[in-house]
């Protein structure tokens, strides 16, 4: 066990370096990342500045609440730019061409080194962006933090990271079994657009059973904030372990099954 | 005048090609319908006006603005001739023989007149979906205007991204920019919030901008509001259409020499 985990971090360093040495290449892409998502985030805090410039509370949420909700939902974008994003994006291009025989061909897990192998540190400052948006938020709502706060917070970030990690592995590995995969790229694009501009709370009936049970967009952010401000009880936290629970089980599935589907080049 | 008609016709019959991408894309408006529909539900909550607006205005501003977002499909031009340029195959627009410029705008019209019946059926089945009282300019010079001021904003908006597409030639890599570019785009151009919820000096300096007569103002005054602004609007944005082939013309003259055909 202890070897099989030196041997991963040893893949990542090295996955680590190999992407650095691309960097040298193309220098203007390093901080290509964070000027696209950073802008995009910046560009929520202005349009939501200027809805509640007009209302004082959002379902029950006020601009504290928004300012922390949009900078979180900006840290796991952030943490997905950084790690995974460029990894995982690229698995239905190796599937069509046929790139995945080199994967399967490693003696490391096809999918850790999809994971790892685009690490993007440009990406960085987009967490540090981030960060200073939820201090924002928290300095707004004039919360006195605890220790205990922000590592039950950290917590749930980490947990909606890795559920944001499996949706996009889950999106991909359609890759593996169908030609196109256009429509489900236009569907996740729709699905996180809305969900970082609307918080869960906004979400009932049939909207909260597809964002937060179908395609659980719609907790990602808002199980964070909900713990940070004191709004989850014990039912919600349940609900968002079991979500990322079952979420991992059909990402294990799909993948594992989904390489059986492929048949190497023009897959 | 021919031959750019027949790049119309050419390219609204190619849009056939893709008959899933013309269903999907009308579905997918629903996102921003629903996205405006369930905030501005909670902002309303207690309250009839807000920004001059009530709710099914509102609603009803989201509608045309998101019908005439989704018209506006120019942002392909720029990333159509950064590729090209960086690849070496620019030279096809080189060797034809059209004026590279009208070309796109004669791509784009087909494009505009295939999507627009498509776009209009979605924009009606949301009014339906969503209960939405739809308001619309009783004023039938508001919607003249509206209608002129939305034209010249595409064909400011095509020149804009034909602008862009060039700086590659002196650029080479502005795909950052491009991306940087849109997500602006979206909030100066009212697709986000409508933008007389801003504070009035930001407003005052939008209306410098040509943004603002783009998507913003036209929906304005197709739900009634702003008929004050309509001639104003409809001249500044037939200047910056102006400024912006006066741009081009510079900008193309200096750099146009500076391709080789084998990429960059």
């Amino acid at each position: 066990m202890r070897n099989n985990v030196q041997k991963y971090m040893h893949v990542i360093r090295e996955l680590f370096y190999l992407r650095f040495h691309g960097f040298t290449v193309f220098r203007l892409d390093f901080f290509a990342p964070f000027l696209v998502d950073g802008s995009l985030f910046f560009i929520q805090l202005l349009a939501f500045g200027a809805v509640y410039s007009h209302t004082d509370t959002i379902g029950g949420w006020g601009k504290g609440e928004m300012i922390l909700y949009i900078g979180t939902f900006s840290l796991l974008n952030a943490v997905n730019m950084t790690i995974y994003f460029f990894g995982v994006n690229s698995i239905p291009y190796k599937v069509r061409s046929g790139q995945m025989d080199i994967y399967l061909s490693k003696p490391v897990s096809p999918l850790f080194r999809l994971t790892f192998e685009n690490i993007s540190p440009g990406s960085i400052p987009l967490i540090i962006m981030s960060l200073c948006i939820i201090c924002y938020g928290i300095h707004m709502l004039g919360m006195a933090l605890t220790l205990r706060a922000v590592i039950a917070y950290g917590f749930w970030v980490l947990v909606m990271t890795v559920l944001y990690y499996e949706m996009e592995v889950i999106l991909r590995s359609a890759s593996l079994y169908v030609d196109s995969m256009a429509r489900l790229e236009q569907l996740e694009d729709s699905c996180i657009e809305l969900c970082m501009k609307l918080p869960g709370i906004a979400f009932y009936g049939g909207y909260k059973v597809i964002f937060y049970l179908i395609l659980p967009y719609g907790i990602m952010a808002t199980l964070p904030v909900q713990r940070l401000v004191g709004d989850m009880n014990l039912r919600t936290a349940v609900y968002g372990i079991g979500v990322v629970g079952v979420f991992t089980a059909i990402t294990a599935v799909l993948w594992k099954q989904g390489l059986k589907h492929y048949n190497s080049a023009s897959s | 005048m021919g031959k750019y008609l027949e790049v119309t016709r050419i390219y609204m019959k190619s849009q056939l090609a893709w008959r899933a991408d013309v269903v999907f894309n009308m579905i997918f408006t629903i996102s921003k319908i629903l996205f405006a529909y369930l905030l501005w539900s909670m902002v309303y909550e207690g309250k009839e006006m807000v920004g001059q607006l009530s709710f099914h205005a509102m609603l009803s501003y989201y509608i045309i603005s998101s019908f005439l977002a989704q018209l506006e499909k120019s942002g392909g031009i720029s990333s159509e001739i950064h590729e090209r340029i960086r690849n070496g195959t620019f030279s096809k627009y080189m060797v034809i023989p059209v004026q590279i410029q009208k070309y796109f705008m004669a791509m784009e019209l087909g494009v505009v007149l295939f999507y627009a019946a498509f776009d209009f059926i979605a924009a009606v089945i949301w009014i339906f979906v969503f209960r939405i009282r739809f308001v619309f300019a009783a004023d039938i010079r508001l919607v003249v205007c509206a209608v002129i001021m939305a034209m010249f904003g595409m064909i400011f908006m095509v020149q804009l991204n034909y602008f862009l597409g060039l700086l590659t030639l002196k650029y080479q890599g502005i795909g950052t920019f491009l991306m940087v570019k849109n997500h602006l785009e979206a909030l100066v151009t009212g697709s986000i919030v409508p933008l007389m919820l801003f504070p009035e000096i930001i407003v005052k300096m939008m209306q410098l901008l040509p943004f603002y007569y783009v998507t913003y103002l036209p929906s304005m005054l197709l739900i009634g509001m702003c008929g004050e602004e309509a001639m104003t609007g409809i001249m500044a944005i037939a200047c910056w259409c102006l400024i912006m082939q006066l741009l081009i013309r510079a900008v193309g003259q200096k750099y146009f020499r500076k391709y080789d055909g084998v990429g960059i």
